[in-house]
């Protein structure tokens, strides 16, 4: 009887969310994992058959009546991976440094650099872009105020360009690296870092060999953190980046609401979602590897 | 001596990168009050103009130029935002917390499992949520619609609500519902006086993030946004890929008032503890 009330209460609590996500969670993922293996039609539909070259065409492969060898696909997930890498690598730098002045504040300064470090990220993503299509635009603030130095004759391009999509990415995602490592950062037992210096260590020295190691977790996580939705980003390649800097994201769009092949869209992003799973459980074998060790 | 300078460094650091994080959108609220018609970035003089120009009422500015293509359009975007916000916070809400419950008050085989189905939706990228939900959609003949924009947002809402609450339980003091269960208090009792009242604030917390996230989402509403429901930010980001006008800046800064306005809040509710 008590059992029972235990199993009751447990399932009464829990199938409002098994439901929910059952079916429209997991459903549309698998009904996309399906579409991705289905013939696209002449017109826009699905031909019920198993079709496995919508991956081909990622590849450049094409059915061999249709396309011919064409690898243009597989550049533009070669250049979301490097964009997105890159974004990684700029976060990191810009912050790490931050959390660590963050972290040197008095105690009563932190909490609120915190909330002002991250308040502007409530602020809708698009507003946010929009900021920056003000500034990079040829006649934008950014060309507005070079010129008026002098420091240029005439307006520069960045607007458009790889640059932009940079620029763009890593203000949108700084929130995503900024706060794990903050984390980690603040976890970090100082008395090891105090008796680095104490026996002589220099701050890159003990930057190096103490502080780094012990926040690399952190590190990781923001890594993740930063890099999925980089890769599969489309709003910022679309306002920053225009036709020029396509990403594998503008690709899936394009296949959706244009091209209207629905299957090749699916496979796309399929595959984006395989690049995520591969990177999370990567993680978290490491993650436990290191809580056995420890 | 050594740390010092490098103190220094770090604090020149923090200093450029609060800078790189606001100046952008200083920009943006410095301009949204500037009167020049045609080129934004010369400042003109200070004017409320674009403000009134996009609630729709004549305006010296907009008898030249007249740049949102329909008050009408954007009111009902907003008005859309806020019923998709509303309806997708409360059951968020409910269901996060229902589950954050399950999972901690209970141990179970399928826990691990379900630890990891509550996870996936935030990891989970934008755009292959939104492109898997429209094609659920449109294969299962679901309209387009506000119900598929509320259905879709809840898929990743009830996700932050369970982490948020998840946390405030795990600080929660365990004794007390041990001693309300001693008393003789009944389950139901022991829920509504003792845990309900310690777990409010992250009720509460998650509740406003969710609300929040719901407002700003972009990617996912807009694959699955019907022709004729709208939210505020694909109506603002449809403007934007059309051109730049003076009037985004207006809306923009709105928004960004509106939204600092929800976040302190929900500080404020979270440092009275």
């Amino acid at each position: 009887m008590a059992l029972n009330s235990r199993t009751r209460s447990l399932l009464l609590l829990l199938s409002p969310a098994s439901i929910f996500l059952g079916i429209f969670f997991l459903g549309p993922l698998i009904i996309m994992v399906i579409f991705s293996f289905l013939e696209p039609g002449l017109y826009g539909g699905v031909e019920w058959n198993f079709y496995h070259w919508n991956y081909g065409r990622i590849l450049g492969w094409a059915d061999g009546e249709w396309e011919e060898f064409d690898p243009v696909y597989a550049a533009i997930f070669l250049r979301s991976v490097r964009i997105a890498f890159i974004n990684v690598i700029v976060t990191l730098l810009i912050c790490y440094p931050t959390a660590l002045w963050v972290n040197g504040l008095p105690s009563r300064w932190r909490t609120l650099v915190v909330f002002i470090i991250t308040l502007p990220f409530f602020v809708s993503l698009v507003v946010r872009l929009f900021c920056w299509v003000l500034i990079l635009r040829p006649s934008g603030f950014m060309n507005s105020i070079l010129l008026g130095l002098g420091i240029i004759s005439e307006p520069i391009d960045i607007i458009f360009t790889e640059t932009a999509v940079l620029i763009g990415m890593a203000y949108v995602l700084l929130p995503f690296m900024f706060l794990p490592i903050y984390a980690s950062v603040e976890k970090l037992d100082h008395s090891l870092v105090e008796a680095s210096s104490d026996l002589g260590g220099g701050p890159i020295q003990t930057f190096f060999r103490i502080t780094l190691p012990l926040t690399l977790p952190g590190v990781a996580a923001g890594a993740i953190l930063v890099f999925i939705p980089s890769l599969g980003n489309f709003i910022v390649p679309d306002l920053l980046g225009g036709a020029k800097v396509l990403m594998i994201g503008n690709l899936v769009e394009q296949q959706f609401l244009s091209a209207r092949n629905w299957p090749f869209g699916s496979a796309l992003s399929v595959t984006i979602m395989l690049v995520m799973l591969t990177l999370i459980i990567l993680y978290l074998r490491r993650l436990k590897r290191m809580e056995i060790n420890q | 001596m050594k740390r010092s300078w490098f103190r220094h460094l770090l604090s020149l650091h923090g200093i450029l990168f609060l800078i790189f994080v606001y100046a952008p959108i200083t920009v943006v609220v410095v301009y949204s009050f500037n009167s020049h018609p045609v080129n934004m970035m010369i400042w003109k003089e200070f004017t409320f103009d674009w403000y009134w120009s996009i609630f729709g009422f004549p305006t010296e500015l907009n008898e030249q130029t007249l740049y949102v293509e329909s008050t009408d359009q954007l009111l009902a975007s907003v008005k859309n935002s806020f019923i998709v916000a509303f309806s997708t916070t409360t059951f968020a809400t409910v269901v996060g917390t229902s589950t954050a419950l399950a999972l901690y008050r209970y141990q179970f085989r399928m826990q691990s499992f379900y630890r990891g189905l509550l996870y996936m939706p935030m990891v989970m990228p934008d755009i292959v949520l939104g492109i898997a939900l429209l094609v659920f959609f449109v294969t299962f003949g679901i309209k387009l619609g506000l119900m598929s924009i509320i259905v879709g947002h809840c898929t990743f809402l009830v996700s932050y609500v369970f982490i948020v609450v998840t946390a405030r339980l795990a600080g929660m003091d365990q004794s007390l519902e041990q001693a309300s269960a001693d008393l003789g208090a009944t389950p139901w009792t022991t829920f509504r006086r003792i845990t309900l009242p310690q777990i409010m604030p992250g009720v509460i917390g998650g509740a406003l993030l969710a609300f929040i996230i719901s407002m700003d989402d972009l990617v996912i509403t807009y694959f699955i946004a019907g022709v004729d429901s709208t939210t505020l930010p694909v109506f603002i980001y449809g403007m934007l890929r059309r051109g730049v006008k003076p009037e985004i800046n207006a809306i923009a800064t709105l928004m960004l008032v509106f939204s600092f306005v929800i976040a302190s809040l929900g500080l404020y509710l979270r440092s009275r503890k």
